[in-house]
């Protein structure tokens, strides 16, 4: 069985095994020990405060292989982007040159520096071992985050973000990287990528141009790779947009990843999560059903499990005495269910602003 | 040879010139209404009719023998008045971390109309045939003496705007990397526009943020202040007189834009006021013209290079010839500088 929960300090040597097999290797989950168990406590004392607005907690989970007894993945939740420092992305904009005296009008592209997204909740961190990839626990892993998120709103933003690795070639160079970023830093992708992730990014984001970037002057290795997914995360991009995520007009900095977002009322996971009481019966004896997401309803003891979603005619969710156990819950209590499946979604492109 | 004030009869020789300067010389073009329109404006500002700053001195060389245009120069009063008026400022912007032990300078052009009312010399054209016997200097330089001598007219500073750098084919790199992004024309068009004096559409087309100039290709940045090669006598001269480069280039093709206040002018400083005398006896002079002068009234407004210079008595002595192609006589006065 599958289950994901809270991180806690026995998970470091299973954390930096995750941050050390990421592809491509992320910012924000550096392989560095004294990072990931400062991340652990910093999840821990998150989840122990009362909060009654979103600050500057982060909340951890892995994905933990009960059978294996092997942390499988992990996930962060940073209630706010830029809590206590900015979030810095790539706006794109067009700017409109006309000239009513020559009868020509010509759009511009740009990218300016933006801190609009720091007040979003950042979904972030996301780091799934390979043997998993192709199975229900890649939605567990992301998705349980909703399922948190939907039970404690008011840790949370309304506005929900997530920021794609962006696209490498194949020697892991970043094209957008080497266009822009390398000629404040002198540095190659992988080196400021691992600096970041050890130090801050936004301390990195301020020696970044300030003034807005013309995009005809960039080169068109980098213009291609504006708002590109890294191709392996071709599959989650695609999830979370059917989940109802909507791509947006910022891009991460350095590699130019595209940041998705949604005001959470939107994704699917919300809307068609309802809460049932439980019904415990032998695994045997359960019905066939569609999979679903189930989760407790505790806070430091949060559960996240796929399993049938299988409806009494009463509306009571019949469950395993294992799923049960695992969940920490008996006859009678609730449960949140949202469906696994999504809706097949367009590509969805939110024009508007945040 | 002589300068003397461009007049309305000078049509025809003007077009010439027009014809003969080709691309890169913005100012001007081969259009006759045009140049009839510069004539007549030029015309009014030696009479003084219209004010000050508005006002554009248009200078012709003329062979005071055959009456030919041998070359031309201008001075604007006040530029960015009327239209804007734009440059490059070349600038550094530092990218510094501590924690990263990381400080690096980024060359950046930021867009700026810092010359707004300054005083240029420009328009500054001599044909092949006459770029002997200091010619080319006397058309630099006797616009200082202009200046010197109606100083009141003028305000603090003055600049020159230096022709860039172009490659084998006449394209300008610059142009190419930058400009032709943004302008939806060739060079020669928007430059051609703008000698019109229909620069509207620079302000209305161009970026208006900084340019990182790590951006640009090498062949552009190379471009960035440069001059081209037939343009470099003419740079030389105005240094000397003690114009600086100050970080400010043209938009369209990057060539620098050279500046001093007037006050600082070499020709400004050491040009004085002498009293003539014309000799009676043909007297000495020096092979190579070593002594500029210019008259003191503007409709009227001569310069020329002389034999000599002042005497010990600071008496200007001049031969007939010379006084004649002045039009002064003894008891007038001449502003004299040594070069």
């Amino acid at each position: 069985m599958l289950v994901v929960r809270p991180a806690k300090p026995a998970d470091l040597p299973g954390l930096e095994r995750l941050a050390g097999t990421a592809t491509p290797r992320l910012t924000n989950l550096p392989a560095h020990r004294d990072r990931l168990e400062e991340r652990i406590t910093r999840s821990q004392r998150s989840l122990s405060r009362d909060i009654e607005f979103p600050g500057d907690e982060s909340y951890t989970f892995v994905l933990e292989d009960l059978e294996r007894g092997e942390i499988a993945g992990t996930a962060t939740i940073r209630a706010q982007a830029g809590a206590h420092e900015a979030y810095y992305t790539y706006r794109q904009e067009t700017l409109i040159h006309a000239s009513q005296q020559l009868n020509v009008r010509r759009e511009v592209q740009t990218l300016s520096l933006s801190h609009e997204v720091s007040e979003a909740t950042l979904l972030c961190a996301l780091s799934l071992d390979p043997r998993y990839k192709g199975t229900s626990a890649e939605s567990l892993l992301r998705r349980s985050r909703l399922m948190f998120i939907a039970q404690y709103p008011e840790r949370f933003a309304e506005l929900l973000a997530i920021a794609f690795p962006g696209y490498l070639d194949a020697d892991g160079e970043s094209p957008f990287w080497n266009s822009v970023g390398r000629h404040f830093f002198a540095r190659g992708y992988q080196e400021m990528n691992h600096l970041a992730g050890v130090r801050s990014k936004s301390f990195i984001a301020e020696v970044m141009p300030q003034f807005p970037l013309y995009l005809p002057l960039l080169t068109p290795a980098a213009r291609a790779a504006i708002g590109r997914e890294h191709p392996a995360h071709e599959s989650a991009l695609a999830e979370m947009l059917a989940e109802g995520f909507a791509r947006s007009r910022h891009v991460d900095i350095f590699d130019a990843g595209p940041v998705i977002k949604a005001e959470r009322e939107r994704l699917a996971t919300f809307r068609h999560s309802t809460w049932h009481p439980v019904r415990i019966r032998p695994a045997t004896a359960l019905p066939d059903a569609e999979p679903a997401l189930i989760a407790n309803q505790k806070l430091e003891g949060f559960r996240c499990v796929v399993a049938r979603y299988a409806l009494s005619p009463t509306g009571q969710l019949m469950l395993s005495p294992e799923h049960a156990a695992e969940l920490g819950v008996e006859e009678g209590r609730a449960v949140l269910a949202a469906p696994l499946g999504l809706p097949d979604a367009d590509d969805a492109f939110d024009e508007g602003e945040l | 040879m002589r300068i003397r004030p461009i007049a309305r009869g000078d049509l025809d020789g003007l077009q010439r010139l027009a014809r003969e300067t080709g691309v890169g010389f913005t100012s001007l073009p081969d259009n006759r209404d045009f140049l009839a329109g510069k004539i007549e404006s030029a015309a009014r500002a030696f009479e003084e009719r219209v004010p000050a700053e508005e006002r554009l001195y248009f200078f012709v060389l003329e062979d005071d023998e055959t009456g030919e245009l041998a070359g031309c120069c201008a001075i604007e009063a006040q530029v960015g008045r009327e239209v804007p008026f734009y440059h490059y400022r070349v600038g550094t912007l530092a990218h510094s971390s501590v924690q990263l032990d990381l400080h690096r300078t980024i060359d950046t052009l930021f867009l700026s109309s810092d010359h707004t009312g300054d005083a240029e010399v420009a328009s500054l054209y001599l044909r092949p045939e006459y770029r002997r016997h200091r010619n080319g200097a006397l058309l630099s330089k006797a616009r200082w003496l202009f200046m010197a001598q109606f100083r009141s007219g003028f305000p603090d500073k003055v600049l020159a705007e230096m022709r860039g750098k172009f490659d084998a084919n006449g394209i300008s790199p610059f142009w190419q990397c930058l400009g032709s992004h943004f302008f939806p024309m060739d060079f020669n068009e928007a430059d051609r526009l703008t000698g019109l004096g229909q620069k509207s559409f620079i302000g209305e087309l161009m970026p208006k943020f900084p340019i990182y100039t790590p951006f640009l290709t090498e062949e552009a940045r190379a471009c960035i202040g440069a001059v081209h090669d037939d343009t470099r006598p003419a740079l030389e001269m105005l240094k000397k007189e003690g114009l600086r480069w100050e970080g400010y280039i043209d938009i369209f093709d990057g060539g620098p834009t050279v500046e001093a206040y007037i006050d600082d002018v070499r020709a400004v400083r050491h040009s004085r006021l002498c009293p003539v005398e014309v000799a009676g006896s043909e007297p000495e002079a020096t092979e190579r013209p070593a002594w500029l002068v210019a008259t003191t009234e503007m409709a009227d407004f001569r310069a020329a290079w002389v034999g000599r210079g002042p005497g010990a008595d600071g008496t200007l002595t001049l031969s007939d010839t010379e006084a004649r192609r002045l039009g002064v006589t003894t008891g007038d006065s001449l502003r004299v500088l040594e070069t």
